[in-house]
């Protein structure tokens, strides 16, 4: 399958499954457009050797792989890496969907670029687990119900994990403000509240990670 | 623990169709959309497209091997226009290309040689142009005209409600996969697997059994997949079917918010007469229904704007007219309420008017007039167990609405800037799908010789937590504990003729059908028991995995039991069919029994305006709600909060913006939803002895009513605002943003 491929592959075609412009830019606006006379947006790039090499430290494991330098590390986790539980919502860094940990620091993945990242230690929601069990802010979310349709949960729960390492002792007005950067649609933000007063507690008491 | 899905949503791997790995050759579609509201097509030029890299087909109408057309109620809609276009958005053709980005840059290639017509955007403008998606109806019950003459005071204004994105998470995405035979399996985010493999069997042109729609879950939908997913599944599936390899097709956010319908605006007149003690003796209401540009569902949901036009309230006297006006705006859809929040505000305004003329608070009105047992609805129903009454005084005793009510008047005399307001928003929701045919469902179980079970039923999970309502009434069928149980995927294949799981009906269908299921089996199941043991069939029972006699454990274990069922060639799989019964509507006369029963609940809001910069927080909202006896506690709480937390952002802030037919709030950065930020403290308690044996396991429907709720603070903003500006009178112009509320307090009009 696509998302599994070694690196080889990936440089051999230069096939994405979703271009970043494509999804951000001139593009999205064009296909409403239709036929809008927009500048061009820049073509991909088909040659292998225009392809960048790259090692990134995804959940502690080191990926060495050719992005295009345009690609997001939400792109590049999904499509190239198929690590999924980083979800797309927006691709513009307006709901948090595709909250990572970046060194420690929530960042949003689709407004990063593969390249920027290189360096770093990422962590995404699968990195977040205490070996095989779950990790302290995923029992915490899970006791809690803090989830509907479960679609803004990896971005939720990141943040949190995020927000803990910087503060492990949020007030509640901290852990609003902190969370108030990934959008629930399914409105779950009081349990969401609850479950990282839950996790905070937890760790103070020298419950958690 | 609410939801089966819980470990994998919490660990990251829930799979939506974005998720799932590619298949082998797989394509992407993009669609080829309309930039003009109205005009004529007259040329699709592809060839700019066919030339650019990667792109393998461009398919338009010319490649409909069967029907052009995606009609559900109506068949208005074509799959890609052809001679007209009618919104922004609109399909016209699809580009298949390798890669996600080049099917883009094709379907921007295409050039469309169009011929500007004149558009219509406003609902009342296309009604007086005649132009009507079905005639329009009216409900009239006791006598109006007369009426009038008894009441001793009327009062009569306009109210506008806009519309609302759905944005769920998860965009629209689909994922089709040509198989052997010409046989074509679509995976698709769709509240609504028979609707696509209807609709893609008639564009495709093949028999429906050819077709597969499957689905494992959606990220959100509330109502925005219940048509809104059928076009892209249809033209993944054709591009699949033209071109023999798989094809995906997701929109992303800015595509999704564009070219996807929403809740449809609506503009209204009411007049409401009232004796001087508040007593409701007349209403009459016009209801301008914003339908887009197609049918979609806009009829059904017509229907509903009409059934609750009167709220929680008895109306002796009542007049509806509602239209359903065809203009140049994406084809508005379902959305959480269907039509009812949009018909309810009208009557809250109303009543809000008369409060304001009469000198009375709105709450004595609403009290006044809350629907008592018998009271019959304008459709001719009349309520059984109503609880319209019960949760409305048993919230305002409860959160002591009185002096929630005097402390805010109290702070209001003493702060000249910053200004409280409070509303009690009572709410009465029917349920079962309006359409009779719809209130129908099929369930599949399978016991396998291990013990395990597995239940399909025609329900898609899409947040809700029908599955965990499912399981529950699996596991109390059978006998067996939960973890022995799993859900299965709704599948086209397992379960055929399914309605959509909408209209807050899944579990109540669905659920009563896996029951129907369950029970034959474990009806089986103990004849074998009955056998073994030598007991009689009437005393042995089934629970939690362990055979009763009288109650008292017998040794005998499930998985023994299905084994010795198994070698006693006992059919251990069960199909069963759930209709709601006594359900029944006539339209000639616009009399019926439309809804197997009504929820009810209500509301106390409480806001604080900024009078200086009209911002506005809401802090604090606590409901009583009737949810029956509850299969899953927790999902209901949660529905219950997740369904306020929309209502609420429907009032204040998601503000749906179209400028000459064009969406100008087309992004997150430009429509606003709740953040955590944005979500007040929130108490919600359920009624006790709260039976419904209208419903599966005395339980009830929960996914709509809730929503209802927020409109309650359109009227709390509105107290704080003429706590600052007695001088001016209400306006009902939802959403009350913080602009609409700067105008109102410092404006002279
Ligand atoms: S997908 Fe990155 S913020 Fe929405
Ligand atoms: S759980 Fe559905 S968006 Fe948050």
């Amino acid at each position: 399958m696509a998302k599994k491929k070694p690196i080889k592959d990936a440089a051999e075609s230069g096939v994405t499954r979703r271009g970043f412009l494509g999804s951000v830019g001139a593009g999205a606006a064009a296909v409403a457009a239709g036929v809008s006379t927009r500048a061009e947006a820049i073509p991909e790039i088909t040659d292998p050797e225009e392809m960048v090499q790259i090692a990134l430290t995804v959940n502690g494991r080191l990926h060495r792989l050719l992005v295009e330098p345009r690609w997001t590390l939400l792109f590049v986790l999904r499509e190239r890496l198929g690590i999924t539980g980083t979800k797309a919502g927006c691709e513009r860094g307006e709901c948090g969907s595709c909250s990572v940990l970046i060194d420690d620091l929530p960042r949003y993945a689709c407004l990063t670029l593969a390249l920027e990242a290189e360096g770093t230690e990422i962590t995404t929601i699968e990195g977040l687990l205490d070996g095989e069990e779950l990790g302290d802010v995923q029992r915490a979310f899970a006791e809690h119900d803090a989830f509907q349709c479960g679609y803004c949960t990896p971005g939720q729960i990141v943040a949190a994990e995020g927000l803990l390492r910087a503060n492990p002792a949020p007030t509640d007005h901290e852990i609003r403000h902190g969370m108030s950067g990934n959008l629930c649609r399914c409105g779950t933000y009081q349990h969401i509240v609850n479950a990282v007063t839950h996790a905070a507690d937890g760790r103070r008491k020298g419950g958690g990670s | 623990m609410s939801s089966p899905d819980l470990e994998a949503h919490v660990r990251g791997t829930s799979r939506y169709i974005d998720d799932m790995a590619d298949p082998a050759g797989m394509l992407h579609a993009a669609a080829v959309t309309s930039p003009s509201p109205h005009a004529e097509l007259r040329a699709i030029d592809a060839a700019p497209a066919r030339a650019l890299p990667g792109v393998v087909a461009v398919l338009t109408a010319a490649d409909i091997p069967g029907l052009n057309q995606i009609g559900g109620i109506i068949q208005d809609e074509e799959l890609f226009a052809t001679s007209t276009v009618h919104f922004i958005g609109q399909p016209v053709a699809v580009v298949v290309a390798e890669t996600f980005h080049q099917a883009r840059l094709g379907a921007r290639a295409c050039v469309l040689d169009l011929e500007e017509l004149t558009a219509i955007f406003d609902a009342r403008e296309a009604a007086a142009a005649g132009e009507l998606i079905t005639a329009s109806r009216t409900l009239d019950t006791g006598d109006v005209d007369a009426a009038w003459a008894d009441c001793d005071v009327v009062v009569e204004g306009r109210a506008d409600t806009a519309g609302q994105e759905h944005l769920y998470l998860e965009t629209q995405a689909a994922l089709a996969i040509p198989e052997e035979g010409g046989r074509i399996k679509v995976w698709s985010s769709t509240q609504a697997p028979t609707a696509v493999q209807r609709i893609t069997a008639r564009v495709l042109g093949l028999p429906m059994n050819l077709v597969e729609v499957e689905v494992t879950r959606l990220g959100g939908a509330f109502g925005g997949k219940e048509d809104q997913a059928t076009p892209w599944a249809v033209m993944a599936a054709l591009a699949a079917q033209r071109t023999g390899r798989p094809v995906r097709l997701t929109l992303n956010r800015h595509e999704d918010m564009v070219c996807t319908g929403k809740r449809h605006p609506y503009s209204s007149d009411f007049k409401l007469g009232l004796k001087n003690d508040g007593a409701i003796v007349a209403y009459e209401v016009h209801l301008w229904q914003n339908a887009g540009a197609a049918a979609d569902l806009s009829p059904a949901i017509l229907e509903r704007s009409l059934f609750h036009a009167t709220g929680a309230y008895f109306v002796p006297n009542a007049r509806i007219h509602a239209a359903s006006c065809r203009t140049n705006l994406i084809p508005f859809t379902a959305f959480r309420g269907f039509g009812a929040p949009q018909a309810m505000f009208v009557m809250e305004a109303a009543i809000d008017r008369a409060a304001e003329v009469m000198g009375l608070s709105r709450s004595e009105i609403q009290a006044k007039n809350l629907l008592s047992e018998g009271d019959e609805f304008p459709y001719g129903m009349r309520v059984k167990r109503s609880r319209a009454r019960r949760s409305f005084n048993e919230a305002a005793g409860r959160f002591d609405l009185a002096a929630v009510e005097n402390e805010i008047a109290e702070h209001n005399a003493t702060h000249a800037v910053v200004k409280r307001g409070a509303a009690a928003m009572p709410v009465c929701f029917g349920i079962s799908f309006t359409n009779a045919v719809l209130n129908q469902a099929g369930a599949l179980v399978h016991v396998y010789t291990d013990g395990s079970v597995n239940v399909s039923t025609g329900a898609i999970e899409m947040g809700q937590g029908v599955n965990a309502k499912i399981l529950a009434v699996a596991s109390a069928a059978l006998g067996v504990p939960r973890e022995r149980i799993r859900i299965e995927n709704t599948t086209t294949r397992t379960i055929a003729n399914t309605s959509p799981t909408a209209a807050s009906s899944g579990a109540d269908l669905n659920g009563s059908a896996a029951g129907l299921a369950c029970r034959a089996i474990a009806d089986r199941l103990r004849s074998v028991a009955a056998e073994r043991l030598d007991t009689p069939f009437d005393r042995l029972s089934i629970a939690d995995g362990v055979v009763l006699a009288d109650g008292e454990p017998t040794g005998l274990e499930w998985n023994e039991l299905v084994w010795n069922a198994y070698t006693k060639r006992v059919n251990l799989s069960a199909h069963a069919h759930y209709a709601t019964p006594g359900i029944w509507y006539d339209k000639e006369t616009e009399q019926g029994e439309p809804f197997a029963y009504h929820v009810f609940g209500t509301a106390i809001l409480e806001v604080t305006v900024d009078c200086l910069r009209g911002t506005s927080t809401v802090d604090r909202v606590r409901m009583v709600h009737d949810g029956g006896r509850s299969l899953a506690p927790a999902v209901d709480l949660g529905q219950l909060e997740g369904g306020l937390v929309q209502g609420l952002g429907w009032m204040t802030m998601e503000e749906l913006v179209f400028h000459q037919g064009r969406n100008l709030s087309d992004t997150l950065s430009t429509y606003k939803i709740p953040d955590l930020l944005g979500t007040p403290v929130i108490e919600g308690h359920f009624l006790d002895d709260a039976d419904n044996p209208k419903a599966v396991m005395q339980s009830k429907a929960i996914g709509e009513p809730p929503f209802m709720y927020g409109i309650g603070v359109y009227f709390a903003l509105l107290d704080a605002l003429r706590a600052f500006r007695p001088d001016r009178k209400g306006v009902y112009d939802a959403p009350l943003t913080p602009e609409k509320a700067l105008m109102f307090l410092h404006g002279d009009r």
